[in-house]
């Protein structure tokens, strides 16, 4: 009797813990999700979809390289353990050739045409042209921050070229020894998301056509020369020291990402498109470094009709409106022209024109290993251990090499 | 004789399951898929490769100059944590008065978890609102950027382990200190000895156990060097801080390139038997 009860207890346990570890049925639904005001933002106006749906929505938020590895692992599952998926935008080319996302068009998911361009692009595989995977989530952009009192006090404008930037980061810099410029050189993705703005600005573009590196060429070395120079007349901080010093107005200029500095109506600094040229006369680049957050449907997911309806609402006009209020950055043009919004939200219009002038990352699955790659060489010059000419070398040929 | 066996396999049973389990398995698979090009998100089924990864591996400049910054870092860490730690314990030892109160301080360090210490040096370290670069301006000097400056950050995050770990060390070693029985500090008294001799002839002998085990675990640890340099500096800058286990997750946990990164594993492994193997021998020698 006691080895029946036994045996008993032990299969509900174990049918308890297996349960446990897949997703929801079809009364609830996971998404594996970017920790942070992404989270907040969601948790506001997930009430009104449970209660049309009658489904619990459950939000897991993970740090991003957390996230990646979670999606990534469980991907292999039969049955996903989450229904949404929250992916940056350069993870797009890996996640969609491997075939974590299902294909949006095949739930009837549309992409309508108030997402901003830019945006909706980085969901399709191929990049733009090919089927829809994931809609934009978070709109995130980079920007340009100064100091307004600094530049008032020097009599600036805000630069249109690299060129002025340079020549007020040194003029600034020498007349009262602040930070003309503050540059985010960490090794890896901190400096690349750095450089890359001001390398696109000198007609750079980081790989031909048939995927062959392009950095160790005039636009790289003009760029890379221009970079070192802004850290000579500044300094080389990470995010918290760039947005205090700016904040501050021990630094005068930095490049970066809306939310280090803009947190609902206010402002730690000023904020403008980023430089889109090289030089006073030279031709005009997109320059701000798109970074989106984007969201689709698990593969694998046990309710993929639901979840696709959820992504549906969730990247609605109408939950981009409240989530805003959240920390939520919209992906909508209807959004960020929303007259009320743009009155509260000052930096909607300077967001959605760096937005339509933005510059997506290389669509590689393999752009995590190149950046690594060409971060290294990047932190190296800098450093002053290699020359420019010999660190962007370096950073084609080990760039080819991840290519191969 | 058969019971009696019986009972030592059934007590053992546990312990062998886990071992295969968690350590046997994991190993033998980590080799098995060296030799492969398992890509966990790859459509097609892993390819057996030769050695063609570990090739690959020993040939990156990077992994080599991994090894060498890891190397670098645990040669200086092991020994000043080891001294500092044996330094303390004695002075503890010596002390009569405040002694609870200074061994729980001591210990607090090493209490915390590593990725609580990384973000909390990286606050104290700041250029800006950092308290070392202010206590650095009261006599004048800095602010220094001690996590972007190449000639500085190896030695930052140096500080850092040995703030955290010489208290384990001292730990260790103040318990083998309590160890060394009275009577011969007290015999060596009466015969006249002086405080180096002591030291020398009675202290360092019986604490000499406890010093390899210190040196040991820390070899170990020091190895693994990880969660202070991906917070902290990402490997720089120009790769001066990066490690074998960043190098590993950044192949493997992140990019999930599983036979890749199984190779330089099982190369890190190897590594860490090279250092290690002295003590294992003796510990072998010791138990026959």
């Amino acid at each position: 009797m006691k080895k029946s009860l036994g045996i008993v207890l032990s299969a509900v346990m174990a049918v308890g813990l297996l349960a446990g570890c897949q997703s929801g049925g079809s009364d609830k639904l996971v998404i594996a999700a970017r920790g942070g005001s992404h989270v907040t933002a969601m948790e506001a106006v997930k009430g009104a979809f449970e209660q049309e749906h009658n489904v619990t929505v459950e939000i897991v938020g993970l740090e991003a390289a957390d996230l990646k590895q979670k999606v990534s692992l469980d991907a292999k599952n039969k049955k996903g353990a989450y229904d949404l998926i929250m992916a940056d935008d350069p993870w797009m080319p890996e996640f969609s050739e491997a075939g974590l996302f299902a294909n949006l068009s095949e739930l009837d998911v549309e992409a309508d045409a108030d997402f901003e361009e830019s945006s909706l692009a980085l969901g399709k595989h191929p990049y733009d042209t090919g089927e829809l995977y994931a809609l934009p989530f978070a709109g995130n952009v980079q920007l340009f921050f100064y100091n307004k009192e600094l530049f008032d006090k020097h009599g600036y404008n805000v630069p249109g070229s690299w060129e002025e930037v340079l020549n007020m980061a040194e003029e600034a810099h020498a007349a009262d020894g602040v930070a003309g410029y503050v540059i985010r050189g960490q090794q890896g993705n901190p400096i690349v998301s750095d450089f890359l703005p001001i390398f696109w600005a000198y007609g750079g573009q980081v790989f031909d056509e048939n995927w062959k590196a392009q950095v160790n060429s005039e636009a790289g070395r003009d760029a890379l020369n221009t970079y070192i120079r802004l850290l000579a007349a500044g300094e080389n901080y990470e995010t918290t020291d760039i947005v205090s010093s700016l904040a501050e107005g021990r630094g005068a200029m930095a490049l970066g990402w809306p939310s280090w500095f803009i947190s609902g109506e206010t402002a730690q600094a000023d904020y403008a498109p980023i430089p889109s040229k090289a030089t006073t006369s030279g031709e005009s680049m997109s320059t701000g470094m798109i970074g989106n957050w984007m969201m689709g449907v698990a593969a694998n997911s046990q309710n993929p009709e639901l979840a696709a309806q959820f992504l549906t609402f969730i990247t609605s006009a109408e939950s981009q409106k409240t989530m805003v209020e959240h920390g939520g950055v919209p992906t909508r043009k209807s959004v960020y022209l929303d007259s009320e919004l743009a009155a509260k939200y000052k930096h909607f219009p300077v967001q959605l024109e760096a937005l339509q002038n933005s510059q997506a990352r290389p669509r590689t699955p393999k752009w995590s290993l190149a950046e690594e790659a060409l971060g290294a060489e990047l932190s190296a010059a800098i450093a002053g251990t290699k020359s420019v000419e010999d660190a962007l070398a370096a950073a084609n040929q080990a760039m080819d090499q991840v290519m191969q | 004789m058969a019971s009696k066996r019986r009972f030592q396999a059934a007590m053992l049973a546990p312990v062998i399951v886990l071992l295969i389990g968690l350590t046997v398995f994991p190993f033998i698979y980590t080799m098995a898929n060296s030799f492969t090009d398992y890509y966990y998100l790859a459509a097609e089924s892993k390819q057996f490769v030769g050695l063609s990864n570990y090739m690959k591996v020993l040939n990156d400049d990077l992994f080599q100059r991994a090894v060498w910054n890891t190397v670098k870092f645990m040669l200086l860490a092991v020994s000043i944590e080891t001294a500092l730690g044996l330094g303390i314990a004695l002075l503890v030892e010596s002390m009569k008065r405040g002694l609870r109160l200074l061994r729980v301080t001591l210990l607090l360090p090493s209490l915390l978890p590593p990725v609580t210490v990384a973000l909390v040096w990286q606050m104290m370290l700041s250029n800006h609102n950092g308290i070392i670069n202010h206590l650095l301006s009261i006599f004048g000097m800095g602010p220094f950027n001690f996590l972007m400056d190449i000639r500085l950050a190896f030695h930052a995050i140096l500080l850092i382990d040995i703030w955290q770990w010489t208290p384990f060390a001292f730990l260790l070693l103040y318990a083998a200190l309590q160890a060394i029985p009275r009577s011969q500090y007290e015999a060596a008294r009466v015969d006249g000895a002086g405080g180096w001799k002591v030291f020398a002839h009675i202290t360092l002998p019986h604490l000499w156990p406890g010093l390899l085990l210190v040196v040991l675990l820390r070899t170990i640890d020091t190895f693994r060097l990880f969660d202070k340099v991906n917070i902290l500096t990402g490997g720089g800058p120009a790769n001066s801080t990066t490690t074998v286990t960043q190098y590993i997750y950044r192949h493997g946990v992140y990019n999930l390139q599983f036979g890749y990164s199984a190779a330089a594993s099982i190369i890190m492994v190897l590594l860490v038997l090279a250092f290690s193997i002295a003590y294992i021998l003796r510990s072998i020698r010791g138990s026959q």
